[in-house]
C-alpha cells in the first residue's frame, strides 16, 4: 500500500508537517471553544455559571473552618435570634444554632450528594442505555426486564425502608442508596436514542473498519447523543437536589445532626417558624431557586452549543 | 480461483405474529442467489428498490446475518464470524456507502474518519498515519485542509470521495459500493464515478457496484447480474445485458433508461409502453406460480437468464438464427 500511495500521490514526508500547519489553520474550532463562545453570547447564563463556581468553591472551602459538631451545639440562649443580633449575620433556629453557618455546610452536603448521585446514576444509566440499545435482540430484552422490575418497585418507600433498616447511615451510604433508583430514567432515555442511532450507516462503517463493540459504543454512539446526556444530566442535578432535600424535609434524609439544605427547609414545618421566625427556613429555599435556574441555565447553552443549527454565539 | 464466490445466499427476516409472537413467516429479502467476482473487476448489481441487491452487498462485507448459503474468500467461508475474523477480512473488503452524510460520524474530523481503519488493521505511528490519510485525501482530490474538519462541511460530491477515501485506506481487494453515487447530482455523480474508476486502475480494486441507474452500471461494469425479488433473473457481460437481453424484467429495465435526444421522444415514448404491454400480457411465462424467478438457465458461455426450460430453448434458438 505504501508504495502503491506513494507513487499516486504527489504528498511525500516531506510535505507533512507544512500541510498539518496548513491543516491546523483551517481546523473546526475545538467544542470547548464553541462552549465559551456560547456563553460570552448569552450574559444570563454566564451570571449563572460564575454563580455556581462561586458559590460551590466558596461552600466547599468554607465549610472546611466550621466545627460541625460545635455548631450543632443546642444553645438556648440564642433561642430564634434574628438576623443581625448576638453576632448572628442570618440569625439562629430554635436550637440557638447559626442558620449562615448551617447554611453553609447544609448545602455542602446537599451539593455533594447531588453531585454524587448524578455523576453515579447518570454514569450507570448511560451505559446500561448504550448497551441495551446497540446490541438489541436477547441482551436487550434481559436488560429491559431488569429495568421494569426496577421500575414496578415504590422508591419512596423503597428508600425510608432502607434508611430506616441501616444504621448509622451517612452522606455517602444516602447517595449509593439514591443511586440504586435513580438511574431508570437516564437509561430509557439514552436506549431510545441509541436504537435509533446504531440502525445509522457510520456505526456500520465502524463495523467495516474492524472497531470493536465496546469503542463503536463508547467513542462513536455516545458523542453524538452527547446533547441529549448533558441536558439529561444537568436536569437531573438540579432534580437530585430536589431528591435530598425533600426526603430530609419529610425526615427520611440525612441524620439531624448533620445539616443539609433539606433539615433547614424542615423548619418551615413549623407554623411559627413561617409567620414570625422566616430566616429559619427562608434562605435555604431561596438558595435551591438560584442553584436549580443557574443550572439548568448553563445546561441549555451547553446543548445549543452542541448542536450547530440553536447556537447564538459568533463561531470563531 | 475467483475472488469471492457466492454461493445459493439466502437472507430471510422472520415475522413474527399471533399471541405467542412465534415466527410465522419470512421475507426472503435474498432467495439462494449465486455469483463470482474476479479479482480487478466491477460487477455490477442492479435492480429496482426492494430486491434485496443492498441486502447482498451487506452479506458480502459481513455486516448481516446470513440465513443460509456461503460466501468464500480464500477458501474459507467468511458468512462464519471466527472466519472472518481469522482472515482480517475488513482489511480486504471495505465498503462505500449510499448516505455520505450518515455514513460519516458528523463528530469526528475528517482525519480520524480516514485513520479509522487504519489504526484496527495497520499500526502506524502517528505521522506515518497522518501522512496516509493525506495522501489519500490528496487520491481523491482534496485539500490538506479538510483533516481537521467535520464531515457537515463539505458538499455532497466531497462527502462521497471521503467515504471512497476511507475505504481504500487499508488497500482493500474488494469495495462493495452500494448505490454509491444515486444520492448525488449528475455532474458529481460522473465525478465522483471517475475517481472511483480511477482507484481502481491505479490500486486493482475489484467493485461490486450495486445500482439501479442502469446508465451508471453500463459505464462501470463488465460483468452485471439483474436482481428482481430476491433472486437473479439474468447474469451476463455488458453486451450480452445491453444488446441481447433475454428477460422481460430486464427489458422494462432497460427501456426505463431515460434518453436526452428529444427530437424522437414520441419514438421512445412508444417503444417504453411497448415493452410494458409486453411485460403485462407475458409475466406469467417468466416467472413461477408464486411470482419470483425460475433458476438460472445458460444461454451462452457468459449469459444466463432465469427462465423455465421450453422458453429458454425456444428463445435460445431464435438467438442463434438472429446471430
Amino acid at each position: 500500500m505504501e508504495e502503491n500511495l506513494n507513487r499516486h500521490s504527489k504528498i511525500s514526508a516531506a510535505d507533512l508537517e507544512r500541510l498539518s500547519k496548513e491543516a491546523k489553520g483551517e481546523a473546526t474550532p475545538s467544542s470547548a471553544k464553541i462552549i465559551w463562545s456560547e456563553f460570552k453570547a448569552d450574559k444570563p447564563a454566564m451570571a449563572a455559571l460564575i454563580i455556581i463556581i462561586v458559590f460551590i468553591l466558596f461552600v466547599m472551602i468554607a465549610s472546611l473552618f466550621i466545627n460541625t459538631p460545635k455548631m450543632m451545639e443546642t444553645d438556648i440562649m440564642n433561642y430564634n435570634s434574628a438576623p443581625g443580633t448576638n453576632g448572628f449575620l442570618l440569625g439562629a433556629d430554635t436550637g440557638g444554632r447559626s442558620i449562615g453557618q448551617q447554611l453553609i455546610v447544609g448545602a455542602r452536603n446537599s451539593i455533594g450528594i447531588a453531585i454524587g448521585l448524578t455523576v453515579i446514576s447518570s454514569t450507570f444509566g448511560i451505559c446500561w442505555g448504550l448497551i441495551s440499545g446497540y446490541f438489541n435482540g436477547y441482551i436487550d430484552w434481559g436488560m429491559q426486564r431488569v429495568y421494569d422490575f426496577m421500575m414496578m418497585l415504590p422508591m419512596t418507600m423503597m428508600i425510608i425502608v432502607l434508611v430506616t433498616i441501616i444504621k448509622d447511615y451517612n452522606a455517602v451510604t444516602l447517595t449509593l442508596i439514591f443511586s440504586i433508583f435513580y438511574w431508570e430514567g437516564t437509561s430509557r432515555l439514552i436506549r431510545s436514542r441509541t436504537l435509533s442511532e446504531s440502525e445509522k450507516d457510520y456505526v456500520a462503517a465502524a463495523k467495516t473498519s474492524g472497531t470493536s463493540n465496546f469503542k463503536i459504543i463508547f467513542k462513536e454512539i455516545m458523542p453524538n447523543i452527547s446533547s441529549l446526556i448533558i441536558v439529561d444530566t444537568t436536569l437531573s442535578f438540579a432534580e437530585n437536589i430536589g431528591v435530598e432535600t425533600g426526603l430530609s424535609y419529610l425526615g427520611f434524609g440525612l441524620p439531624m445532626q448533620t445539616p443539609s439544605l433539606g433539615t433547614l427547609i424542615a423548619n418551615a414545618n413549623d407554623p411559627n417558624n413561617i409567620t414570625q421566625y422566616w430566616w429559619t427556613w427562608l434562605p435555604a429555599a431561596l438558595l435551591i431557586i438560584i442553584l436549580c435556574l443557574s443550572i439548568s441555565y448553563v445546561g441549555q447553552v451547553v446543548r445549543r452549543s452542541a448542536d450547530a443549527s440553536q447556537r447564538h454565539g459568533i463561531d470563531a | 480461483m475467483s475472488l469471492i464466490e457466492i454461493k445459493d445466499l439466502k437472507v430471510h427476516y422472520p415475522i413474527r405474529s399471533g399471541f405467542w409472537n412465534r415466527v410465522t413467516d419470512s421475507v426472503k429479502a435474498v432467495d439462494g442467489i449465486s455469483f463470482d467476482i474476479e479479482a480487478g473487476e466491477t460487477y455490477g448489481l442492479v435492480g429496482e428498490s426492494g430486491s434485496g441487491k443492498s441486502t447482498t452487498g451487506k452479506s458480502v462485507v459481513g455486516l448481516e446475518k446470513v440465513t443460509s448459503g456461503s460466501i468464500m474468500y480464500k477458501g474459507k467461508d467468511i458468512t462464519k464470524k471466527s472466519n472472518r475474523k481469522s482472515l482480517d477480512y475488513n482489511h480486504d473488503v471495505q465498503m462505500i456507502f449510499q448516505d455520505s452524510l450518515s455514513s460519516l460520524n458528523p463528530r469526528k474530523r475528517i482525519e480520524d474518519i480516514i485513520a479509522e481503519p487504519l489504526r484496527n488493521f495497520e499500526h502506524l505511528s502517528k505521522d506515518e498515519e497522518k501522512l496516509r490519510v493525506l495522501q489519500l485525501l490528496d487520491i481523491v482530490g482534496l485539500d490538506a485542509d479538510a483533516l481537521y474538519k467535520y464531515p457537515h462541511q463539505f458538499s455532497g460530491g466531497q462527502r462521497q470521495r471521503i467515504g471512497v477515501a476511507r475505504a481504500v485506506a487499508t488497500n482493500p481487494k474488494l469495495i462493495i459500493a452500494d448505490e454509491p453515487v444515486s444520492a448525488l447530482d449528475l455532474s458529481v455523480q460522473a465525478q465522483v464515478l471517475n475517481f472511483m474508476k480511477k482507484i481502481q486502475r491505479e490500486f486493482g480494486i475489484s467493485y461490486l457496484f450495486i445500482s439501479h441507474d442502469l446508465g451508471v452500471v453500463r459505464h462501470m461494469c463488465n460483468n452485471i447480474a439483474i436482481m428482481n425479488n430476491g433472486r437473479l433473473v439474468e447474469i451476463g457481460t455488458r453486451e450480452d445485458i445491453y444488446n441481447h437481453p433475454m428477460h422481460i424484467y430486464t427489458k422494462r429495465l432497460l427501456a426505463a433508461i431515460p434518453e436526452t435526444n428529444v427530437s424522437r421522444r414520441a419514438e421512445h415514448r412508444a417503444n417504453r409502453l411497448k415493452v410494458e404491454e409486453v411485460y403485462r400480457e407475458q409475466q406469467d411465462k417468466y416467472y413461477d406460480k408464486d411470482g419470483l424467478a425460475y433458476p438460472l438457465v445458460q444461454i451462452t458461455p457468459t449469459h444466463s437468464v432465469a427462465l423455465p426450460e421450453d422458453l429458454a430453448e425456444q428463445l435460445k434458438h431464435e438467438g442463434e438464427v438472429q446471430a
